[in-house]
């Protein structure tokens, strides 16, 4: 086990990332996730936060994209099926954490398998939305500062028209 | 009993031990056993189906040889287990036992045992698990009795050098953990402080299961699971990082494996609350340094650091508990606690020996209920606390 100590005396200990060699290969990401989102607030203690999540970065970087890499750049169909149902359920939760293999799924996109063109459709869906969504946040944001200097007169009436334009089409 | 503000325990004498326990961590080296006894590894699926194919291939090699093949496994009668008395584990020694095809006396015995070969052969091929009684059941007319099976089935294991658990042959486990600890089962993550009033059903699959995170301090292995509900319903492990078990009586071979997979994963210390009376000794004791019967798995059962934190007979003065609440010992219980005094590992221990010698001198006996007489709360509010805090154990 890893361990991390606890301002406290205590002591916080998580699996050592060479045991995952064994787990199916869309667990150690899922694994990320749990802790991240589940365990990290429980401590209340931003040392040990941050060394826990340097940690689970590591695990990110060094377990789980290369092995769901390794499957997804092969050319097993039913492996590459059972990941990426696993990955589709993750891509409900969090699709920024799947940035890294976002490559390897459009090279399957030859794939003549229903299911998995299926899956692919869903989560490219959910990367599109969430390019959106940031998108949509930046443009938001410039919004509000071109708001603010049209009130202050800084920029025309007719500049701040394209803006607004472009952000309401964006928007939807 | 010291009577303290609930503010003051601090759980000072747990926590010395449990940094000496991190301290071991850092210089921590492998048990080593004794050169008289065997090793049995805890195998791998595909290591299981590899010895088995050895052995095999070893009886086919003999069948054309000589035509009279044997098996070969070491011998699991009283007069071939070990104490070890540096590591404290019950172990198997040298001492081989033959088994002939060609004899018309052992003819039934080898028919039954290649049978459970040929369902371990299965199991491990089609990563599947059965239970003793699924395997019984797979052939009722070749075995007899389950009695037959079981003896085949631990026979096989023996033969193989591995645990019973890694021919993925498991006993019905009815064990229950809470507390601070998180884990894999299967693709399943659980967390053991979500189960509201319940608790996590401990497997028999263990296999399946890795611990992936805890920031518990100890561990507390309670011989009730009324005792446990009790502690859980008090979320005694959120005031006091733990983790907490039960077997629901005597201790199963899934809980004590699971047990034992805890200490040596997260090297924690272990303490142990059972009843004031022989049998609640007998339960410590078997989570300490295994059962006779399977002294061939102990290292991989048996968790020798573990503490008896309660409850002693001296506990029922210290803690004033109410003369009704104390039981008189039946002759069997007299009976057992000598036989526990002629033990070694009891010898070994004075405090222990002192504390059954108690027993024996005031003939009384009391269960962990008894301590509900101060309050419901008293158990997890002031006794495992006071204990705790002052390192009052065996």
């Amino acid at each position: 086990m890893r361990v991390f100590e606890k301002k406290d005396g205590g002591i916080v200990q998580i699996i050592n990332k060479e045991k995952m060699d064994d787990w199916p290969v869309e667990l150690p990401l899922i694994f990320i996730e749990y802790i991240k989102n589940n365990q990290l607030k429980s401590y209340d203690d931003s040392k040990l936060r941050k060394e826990m999540e340097n940690y689970l970065d590591e695990v990110l970087n060094e377990v789980a994209i290369p092995r769901l890499i390794e499957v997804l750049d092969s050319d097993k169909e039913e492996k590459i099926l059972e990941a990426l149902i696993r990955l589709e359920e993750l891509s409900k939760k969090n699709i920024e954490q799947m940035e890294p293999i976002k490559p390897y799924l459009t090279k399957l996109s030859n794939l003549k398998n229903d299911t998995i063109q299926d899956l692919l459709e869903k989560i490219s869906d959910r990367f599109s939305k969430e390019e959106k969504r940031k998108e949509l946040l930046k443009k938001r944001k410039l919004m509000q500062q071109k708001e603010k200097e049209f009130l202050e007169g800084k920029i025309s009436a007719e500049e701040y028209a394209r803006i607004r334009k472009e952000y309401l089409l964006l928007r939807g | 009993m010291a009577k303290k503000n609930k503010n003051e325990y601090d759980l000072k004498a747990a926590r010395e031990l449990f940094k000496e326990y991190q301290v071991k961590r850092k210089e921590s080296k492998k048990v080593t056993l004794p050169p008289d006894t065997i090793e049995v590894d805890d195998l791998s699926r595909t290591e299981t189906l590899n010895r088995l194919y050895e052995v095999v291939d070893n009886l086919i090699e003999m069948i054309y040889a000589t035509g009279r093949p044997t098996l070969e496994l070491p011998s699991r009668t009283a007069s071939n287990i070990i104490w070890d008395e540096e590591n404290d584990l019950l172990l198997l020694g040298k001492q081989i036992i033959k088994k002939q095809f060609h004899s018309l006396a052992s003819v039934a015995d080898m028919t039954r045992l290649m049978r459970v070969a040929e369902v371990v052969h299965e199991l491990l091929t089609k990563d599947k698990h059965s239970t003793l009684r699924d395997v019984f059941y797979q052939d009722v007319e070749i075995y007899g009795e389950q009695k037959n099976s079981d003896k085949s089935i631990e026979d096989i294991a023996s033969m193989l050098y591995t645990t019973r658990n890694a021919t993925h042959i498991i006993a019905s486990a009815k064990g229950l953990c809470v507390g601070r600890l998180r884990i894999r089962d299967e693709n399943n993550i659980i967390d053991l402080e979500k189960f509201g009033s319940g608790a996590w059903a401990i497997t028999p699959m263990l296999d399946k299961v890795d611990i992936i995170e805890s920031d518990a301090e100890f561990i507390l292995v309670i011989e009730k699971e009324a005792a446990m509900r009790r502690i859980s319903e008090d979320k005694f492990w959120k005031k006091f990082p733990s983790i907490i078990l039960t077997a629901k009586g005597a201790a199963d071979i899934a809980t004590r494996m699971f047990l034992k997979r805890l200490n040596k994963e997260l090297q924690l210390p272990v303490f142990s609350l059972v009843d004031s009376d022989p049998y609640g000794h007998y339960i410590h004791s078997v989570y300490l340094r295994g059962s006779k019967r399977l002294s061939y798995e102990s290292p991989f059962l048996a968790t020798p650091d573990i503490k008896l934190l309660g409850v002693l007979t001296k506990d029922l003065d210290t803690y004033n508990i109410p003369k009704k609440a104390r039981l008189d010992m039946k002759p069997m219980d007299i009976k057992r606690t000598k036989e526990l005094l002629k033990e070694d590992f009891v010898k070994k221990n004075k405090k222990w020996e002192q504390d059954l010698k108690l027993a024996l001198q005031l003939k009384k006996k009391a269960e962990i209920q008894a301590l509900s007489s101060h309050g419901l709360e008293f158990l997890s509010e002031e006794y495992l606390p006071e204990k705790l805090t002052t390192g009052d154990w065996i």
